[in-house]
């Protein structure tokens, strides 16, 4: 019987929360594009004579993160030191904690392909500060072949929450599902921006696989997955190099392996001149860290609806398709928007189908939440009601909604502008165009004259015809008219 | 008049008035420490330009009407508490010509009052010693006998005091750094409850121990000094919120009547020198004859397992503090090819001996395989005798204790023998396990004329009660004399 | 309880210090003598006690403000070694 391999995956999730300030100290934590060493501190330095006093939004929103994933948190938990050198770590220890997390026991759902549900386990949360970035640049600032590293302590002691999975996860497509729900969770709660490219999301997997013949090889660590995409293929990758070397009778050795993108592949990480030995021990410079009696309370009243919750809502009360609920529901501030516009009265299939193409297409461009679009849920609904009332074609009202997307001109300043006012080509303008497209189509006027257009379906394509053909600009009703008339000359 | 023979307070009622300058003063001390410094070195780094400037910025507030209630007190600083452009080496060559870019908490609250400081004051390097031998700036001389050591590690601080230099000195004390200096120098030391004083700014060597107190000669300054130092501090998370009493309060009592003190079972038993335990049996009979009811108090784990616990707990913390001097942002940096040897390098030619010796004992008991034997097991032990204070607290309202087994010994004695130099601070280290306020105080001289200490210890918070058994055996023995710091 | 100099050798490294041949020998002695020391306090009875308390006030919390530093010109200055805005280190050879 051939051998069969099953993966075997844990996800170490380490997220920056979206505080203004830092984990232990008082500088910002919007370090992007800042010059090196100006968000620091003599705290965040870990200068001698110094001391961390706790950020208590980091807290808040690491708690409310932990309720959302199904967590048991604790009422009172402890910081330990975390020891290492390195020289992003400007203490030489990193404060994080150990042996007693703030949260333990949670879980997230995935509907998987076929739609059925899998729990993947979560087994901690806590906070902990993050480190420093090394900049590598040689004299003649060359990345490659460089003389020296450089120090940038911007990032030290930005709040982080580290969220560990059990090792639950049976696929890749798993576990890039499991983390773009987190991902997910973390915008809707607006405790962390999320971004995986920049880093405010970092993803490290443990894997491992398991021998059909009972054989199951060592774990690996994969870091340097600064994607989706990249989670998927790294873990595709992975699982084929230790499935074949497990089949080749080979040991499947310990050991931390980054994933080159460009390349597809992962690679071992020189090993270090030393095991790790991180002397945990705990954080004498803080106390224990304590929720205040009604604190859990207060974060659970202040949850709001999670996405799991909405894109169930949407199928459910608005009949909307799975696939359009999951893409409405993603972002909070397109699920608030969608909801606006059905509030607001149109209806929700008119206002997915518009909101996951048009609005899709010029937030991407602009790169604005669907909270400060320009164009208000409201003026979008008046917007579909006069397409629906046959106001204005489809390309007309792209035509005006991006004028007032772009311009953030008001619905009617955009239709004047769009210049695309109905009506405009009436009478004896419409009159040649109608006898224009009759000329073309002398076969649908004979089949429609012989009686064969019994449901009136080619009428209607002439006059769609007709309609296109003034780009949206006749009134549908006199179009009717005229096209009647000449039908039964 | 000698100007710096006067205590603090009565320095500063007089320049409050106006009948003394902040800069005569000043210029006293420094006269003072300028000639006997050659003979003490209990500075590392004297600031008679600054101190000069800042009298001249006193006298000027003052005329402007500011209310300063330490006005032109000098006082000496132990060179690991930060002071924003005056370097901090803390009796180190790692941390270089380094200069905080800020200044200790309990130093701004007494600068904020209208004291001057004199100086940054000499220490067993990062605070581990007790002999201030063990200073990358050379040792301190006991002033009372040059050939002597004044205890430490904030010997510097405590000679400085007891030498006249200034009135007051800030010290700090992990295990006995400010009670036993005291006692060997003939002064008063005051530990102060674990998260009474702010530690911003005080350069740690074992966080959860580490304590800022005030020296001085006189007890009136001492309850003073705590008043100003003790004010909360937000940027230290282990400071106890809420005001402080008004300790000098407590020193109008003249009487023990309704106190009940406990001494050690059996002290005559422990090993110190006998002369010590003569003055220790003076104390008691003081407090007897003051009224207090006299009663034996048996501390079995503290006396005889506190030492090896806090040779645990203390150097690994510091193992961790200590892992910042690293040659990347500030102080010593040697050159390596690598990281590592950078590393290496720096931290090897940066630390003496003994802190070597601390970090590497602390580093071991913290490291994998070898935590719950060692560490796990201190810092239960930390627990027991947390315990037993707190059940013998139940009889007592205050304990005394000896502050050091034994007169200022001789530079040199212990410097080989790490063991017997711990053994210093038998009496006073499981105080720091416990988290509990001590005074140490001068009860009189040996033979020899060295002065001989002792310790008054109460539950957290006792501050109060610690002065007022402190304010009866002063009324008994008097106040400590000023040494001659090898003078006539 | 012996300590050889190659077990002082390993805590050295992890601490980074630099020891040479006669430290590591005089280190190896004197930590013999601690560790015996310390061996004492495994007479006491502690199965039960709980080492690391959670009881009393919890650790302040700030509240989240930013407040910039107005000193890291002063802090930058004390580098060893500064190319611009940078603290300086050999070449680290990264993982990736």
């Amino acid at each position: 019987m051939p051998l069969s391999f099953t993966p075997v995956i844990g996800l170490e999730i380490h997220v920056q929360l979206a505080t203004v300030s830092k984990l232990f100290c008082s500088c910002s934590t919007d370090y992007i594009g800042q010059k090196p060493n100006t968000n620091v501190c003599p705290v965040c330095l870990g200068l001698p004579g110094t001391l961390p006093v706790l950020n208590g939004r980091a807290v808040e929103f690491a708690t409310k993160t932990a309720l959302a994933l199904n967590c048991r948190v604790r009422n009172r938990t402890r910081f330990h030191r975390k020891n290492y050198f390195y020289p992003d770590l400007p203490k030489a220890y990193q404060i994080s904690q150990y042996d007693l997390p703030l949260a333990v026991g949670g879980y997230v759902e995935l509907t998987e392909a076929d739609g059925s549900k899998r729990r993947i386990g979560i087994q901690r949360l806590h906070l902990e500060e993050d480190t420093g970035k090394l900049v590598h640049i040689a004299s003649d600032g060359r990345l490659s072949g460089a003389l020296y590293s450089l120090v940038d302590y911007n990032r030290a002691g930005i709040p982080l929450m580290e969220i560990v999975s059990a090792p639950d996860i049976t696929s890749p497509a798993q576990a890039k599902e499991y983390v773009a729900r987190l991902r997910q969770l973390v915008r809707y709660l607006g405790v962390s921006d999320g971004d995986m490219e920049s880093g405010s999301l970092r993803v490290d997997a443990n894997i491992s696989v398991k021998v059909s013949d009972g054989r199951w090889g060592k774990k690996s660590e994969i870091k340097n997955m600064n994607s989706l995409r990249a989670i998927e293929r790294a873990l595709e990758y992975e699982i084929e190099r230790q499935s074949s070397m497990l089949a080749r009778g080979e040991e499947v050795e310990q050991e931390t392996r980054h994933w080159d993108d460009a390349a597809g592949v992962t690679r071992s990480s020189r090993s270090k001149e030393e095991a790790h030995d991180y002397r945990y021990f705990p954080e004498p410079d803080l106390l224990p860290l304590v929720l205040e009696e009604g604190f859990l309370e207060e974060i659970a009243e202040s949850m709001p609806e999670l996405p799991w919750e909405v894109f169930k809502r949407f199928e459910e009360v608005y009949g909307i398709e799975p696939e359009d609920a999951a893409l409405l529901s993603e972002r909070r501030d397109v699920a608030a928007y969608f909801e606006a516009c059905v509030k607001a009265g149109a209806s929700p299939d008119k206002a997915a189908n518009w909101i996951k193409t048009e609005l899709f297409r010029v937030m991407n461009e602009c790169k604005c939440s669907a909270d400060d679009f320009p164009v208000r849920p409201e003026a979008l609904t008046e917007l579909l009601r006069k397409v629906e009332q046959g106001d204005l074609s489809a390309t007309a009202a792209k035509d005006v909604f991006g004028l007032m997307a772009g311009q953030g001109l008001r619905l009617d300043e955009a239709i004047k502008a769009a210049g695309v006012s109905v009506g405009k080509v009436s009478g004896g303008a419409l009159k040649d165009i109608i006898d224009e497209v009759l000329r073309e189509n002398a076969e649908v006027i004979e089949d429609i004259k012989s009686g064969r257009d019994k449901k009136g379906k080619k009428v209607k394509f002439l006059q769609g015809l007709v309609m296109r053909r003034t780009k949206g600009q006749a009134d549908p009703q006199e179009v009717s008219e005229l096209l009647d008339e000449s039908l039964n000359n | 008049m000698e100007l710096w023979k006067l205590p603090a307070w009565k320095i500063a009622e007089e320049v409050r008035r106006g009948n003394l300058s902040a800069s005569q003063v000043v210029e006293s001390h420094i006269r003072r420490m300028e000639s006997l410094e050659p003979s003490l070195n209990a500075m590392i780094t004297p600031m008679p330009e600054e101190a000069r400037r800042r009298a001249l910025a006193v006298d000027e507030a003052l005329s402007k009407g500011t209310d300063l209630p330490l006005a032109g007190v000098p006082v000496a600083v132990k060179d690991l508490l930060c002071t924003e452009g005056i370097r901090t080496t803390c009796g180190s060559r790692v941390l270089g010509e380094w200069k905080s870019p800020y200044t200790a908490s309990a130093v701004r609250y007494l600068e904020e009052n209208g004291a001057i400081v004199i100086g940054k004051t000499n220490m067993d390097e990062f605070a581990m010693g007790s002999s201030t031998e063990q200073s990358a700036f050379g040792a301190t001389s006991n002033p009372w006998d040059l050939s002597r050591v004044p205890g430490g590690s904030s010997g510097g601080s405590a000679a400085a005091v007891a030498a006249g230099y200034a009135p007051i000195a800030l010290g700090s004390d992990t295990g006995g750094s400010i009670r036993q200096p005291a006692a060997l120098c003939g002064v008063y030391g005051l530990k102060p409850t674990y998260g009474l004083v702010s530690r911003w700014g005080l350069i740690a060597y074992a966080s959860s121990l580490d304590q800022v107190g005030p020296f001085s000669r006189d007890l009136v300054d001492l309850a003073l000094v705590l008043e100003v130092i003790s004010a909360y501090d937000p940027l230290d998370s282990t400071c106890v919120p809420g005001s402080r009493p008004r300790y000098r309060d407590a020193l109008k009592a003249h009487d023990l009547k309704g106190q009940r003190i406990g001494f050690l079972k059996g002290y005559q038993d422990f090993d110190m020198d006998d002369e010590v335990k003569e003055k220790l049996a003076f104390a008691l009979r003081i407090c007897q004859e003051g009224g207090a009811e006299m009663m034996e108090v048996s501390l079995p784990v503290s006396t005889g397992y506190g030492l090896p616990c806090y040779y645990i707990v203390a150097p690994a913390e510091a193992s961790s503090n200590l892992a910042r001097y690293d040659g990347v942002q500030y102080g010593l940096s040697e050159e390596g090819k690598s990281i590592l040897e950078l590393y290496l390098k720096t931290r090897g030619k940066g630390f003496g001996n003994e802190v070597k010796r601390r970090i590497l004992v602390g580093t071991y008991v913290l490291s994998s395989g070898y935590y719950d034997a060692y560490y796990l097991v201190a810092q239960k032990v930390r627990r027991l005798i947390a315990d037993e204070f707190a059940r013998a607290f139940s009889a007592v309202d205050a304990l005394i204790m000896p502050a050091s087994p034994t007169v200022a010994f001789k530079k040199g004695e212990k410097l080989d023998d790490p063991i017997q130099m711990y053994m210093s601070d038998l009496f006073t280290l499981p105080v720091n396990l416990a988290g509990l306020p001590a005074v140490s105080m001068n009860v009189g001289y040996s033979k020899a004329g060295l002065p001989v200490g002792v310790q008054v210890v109460a539950p957290k918070w006792g501050e109060m009660e610690i002065l007022k058994v402190a304010s009866v055996l002063t009324d008994a023995v008097g106040s400590p004399k000023v040494a001659m710091g090898g003078e006539g | 309880m012996a300590i050889s100099e190659a077990d002082v050798r390993r805590v050295a490294l992890l601490a980074r210090l630099e020891v040479t041949d006669e430290e590591a020998r005089s280190l190896a002695e004197h930590f013999g003598k601690i560790l015996e020391h310390f061996h004492r306090l495994q007479e006491l009875e502690l199965s039960e006690v709980d080492p690391f308390s959670l009881e009393g006030p919890g650790t302040p919390w700030r509240s989240d403000e930013a407040k910039p530093w107005g000193g890291r010109d002063e802090i930058l200055s004390e580098a060893p070694r500064r190319e611009g805005d940078f603290f300086v280190v050999p070449r680290i050879v990264e993982e990736e």
